[in-house]
């Protein structure tokens, strides 16, 4: 049987993904997971675990350096790869919000600055409303902008919403909500299509049975138009 | 200040050395096969109206051509795409000639736009047939029998699997389901992604009685495709659909008994992108590459454009894909084009020369020193 290579997005979604994997049998020595190499195998020997930046899951898996990734939908929608996403695991769930600050005036449509880390989803939610916006791209603590005047709102992804509340910021609209999805390469479903589908087939059972267990399961995982 | 002396636009090499000569030597032997068909070569002009790619490809594909205008200002691109083009020849040049029609092509192509990040040249290089004027599963089985042997001729046999679908069998679906163009879109982009939960909650919106088809929730993920055919026809009902899934099963029967089955999977998640498409659609995938290696099916619709409607089906090989698959198998095909050189010296340069010529006709790879 083929070996699969497995692109993980470290931080946040990480230690939820490699808890899934191994509740579904795929397991790495504790050893390995604490070391801090970027390319571990697991026990059995038919995974390759490959650890990276959030936006480089779907860069990897395009190109079929990995197979199958585990990152989440919000990642997905900025990075508009042609990747298959065959399972939403459940796991870090969030909301791509546009938020602004409690006492702003109501957002001006015909000169809107949006600080954001999501240039492609800002620009495609605002396009789809005429609203001509100016994008600041930012790569991290995106909620300082509309305090400090760089923007008047802003598009992230927030779990609790604890970090917008002690900014002063509160949501506006719901751009889409998100979780980890696992995502498969095309030529890899096709030409490795056994081991694909006993990864997929053992990590929905683990979902259905986490699922069961009594989470909070949103309705829908679609975009909200 | 911006250097262009040195530098090459982005999406755009060079070739040279083993590498050049390895691509001239897949040419051939793609060349080769296609001529073994009795398919001749077709050379179309590098550029053309923009309007025959509108047509040819559709708004959305053309789109990614590089553009400019003539100078009666008419819309004019560099090729993105030979099919049209040989289409429009069919058509009009070739009209009289005897149906059906076999041609091939060996074309640069050339998109201004990429439509995903693992596709960075601008410049490719596209070995095509088309069986131009032969309806149904007949002329299919053709271009795909075609298909195989170039791939077993460069040494991938064992390495690549194509596989089938119809788009008819999404249409199908689309017309059952009285979906309009926009949803139709989304249960296309569900399918193609295979993102079932998603796929079976826009189906209990849209088709609720659907939901119940295990086919429905599963189509997109067969696994066991032997099994893909006799599923899909216990639980489609739609005409459009059945007669899609009766004409791929008779090509299963027939690569069946080809001896070819190894070769090929049924997969109706597979969509293509190309809206040109009428019939079956097929995508060639490589172990190890991560990209398509080339794709085709059958197009009865695009001739009409150009004023003579008639069947037609036809492949196309992407020869950097190609390259990157020889490259990572290092097949026997590989090894066969590993060549060097004699060197020859002599004080007399006459006598080295007419050496060096003899040496040449007997198919010796001479270098004169110098």
């Amino acid at each position: 049987m083929s070996k699969l290579t497995i692109a993980f997005a470290k931080g946040r979604l990480q230690y939820d993904a490699l808890h899934l994997m191994s509740q579904a049998g795929i397991k790495c020595s504790a050893v390995a997971l604490d070391s801090r190499r970027l390319v571990i195998e697991d026990e059995s020997g038919q995974y390759r675990f490959i650890f990276v930046k959030p936006v480089d899951v779907p860069i990897y898996v395009e190109h079929g350096i990995a197979d199958c990734g585990v990152v989440g939908r919000d990642v997905l929608l900025e990075s508009d790869a042609d990747l298959l996403q065959p399972l939403d695991l459940q796991i870090g769930r969030c909301r791509l919000v546009v938020a602004a600050p409690v006492d702003a005036p109501p957002l001006d449509p015909y000169a809107l600055r949006v600080g954001t880390k999501y240039p492609r989803i800002t620009m495609g939610y605002f396009g789809d409303r005429a609203v001509a916006v100016e994008i600041i791209e930012l790569s991290g603590s995106v909620e300082l902008a509309p305090i400090l005047g760089l923007a008047d709102c802003i598009v992230d992804v927030v779990e609790t919403g604890q970090t917008l509340k002690d900014n002063g910021l509160a949501v506006v609209d719901v751009i889409a909500a998100s979780s980890g999805r696992l995502v498969v390469n095309r030529a890899s479903y096709q030409l490795k299509a056994v081991a694909v589908n006993d990864l997929i087939d053992a990590l929905s059972k683990v979902v259905a049975e986490e699922d069961f267990g009594g989470r909070m399961v949103e309705a829908s995982s679609r975009m909200i138009a | 200040m911006f250097k262009t002396a040195s530098r090459t636009p982005a999406g755009l090499r060079y070739h040279s050395g083993t590498e050049a000569h390895l691509r001239r030597a897949v040419i051939d032997t793609v060349i080769e096969v296609f001529d073994g068909w009795s398919y001749d070569e077709i050379i179309t002009p590098s550029i053309d109206y923009y309007s025959l790619f509108e047509r040819g490809m559709g708004q959305v594909e053309a789109a990614r051509a590089f553009r400019f205008t003539d100078t009666d200002g008419h819309l004019l691109t560099i090729r993105p795409d030979v099919t049209a083009s040989v289409a429009r020849a069919a058509a009009t040049l070739l009209s009289n000639n005897e149906r059906p029609l076999r041609l091939s092509y060996v074309a640069n192509v050339f998109r201004q736009r990429s439509h995903s990040r693992t596709e960075w040249r601008r410049e490719s290089l596209q070995l095509g047939c088309e069986l131009i004027g032969l309806a149904g599963p007949k002329g299919d089985m053709e271009v795909l029998a075609i298909a195989v042997e170039v791939l077993e001729r460069l040494g991938l046999q064992g390495h690549f699997r194509i596989t089938l679908n119809n788009v008819e069998m999404f249409n199908g679906l689309v017309e059952e389901l009285r979906l309009n163009a926009t949803t139709a879109d989304q249960m296309r982009q569900l399918i193609s992604t295979r993102d079932c939960a998603a796929l079976e909650q826009f189906l209990s919106e849209h088709a609720p009685a659907f939901v119940e088809h295990a086919l429905f929730s599963r189509h997109t993920q067969s696994w066991d495709k032997r099994k893909t055919l006799a599923e899909a026809q216990r639980a489609i009902t739609n005409p459009r659909s059945l007669a899609a899934l009766d004409s791929l099963e008779w090509l299963r029967n027939m690569i069946d008994s080809l001896g070819l089955s190894e070769f090929f999977e049924i997969d109706f998640g597979d969509l293509s992108r190309l809206d040109y498409y009428t019939g079956l659609t097929f995508k060639i995938y490589v172990n190890g590459m991560g990209v398509l290696v080339g794709s085709g099916g059958r197009y009865d619709e695009l001739t009409a454009n150009f004023g003579r409607p008639e069947p037609a089906v036809g492949f196309v090989l992407d020869l950097d894909s190609v390259m990157e698959a020889l490259a990572l198998k290092n097949t026997a095909f590989r090894e066969m084009f590993n060549r060097d050189h004699l060197r020859v010296e002599d004080n007399n340069l006459a006598a080295l020369f007419s050496e060096a010529r003899q040496r040449r006709s007997n198919g010796e790879r001479i270098q004169i020193g110098s």
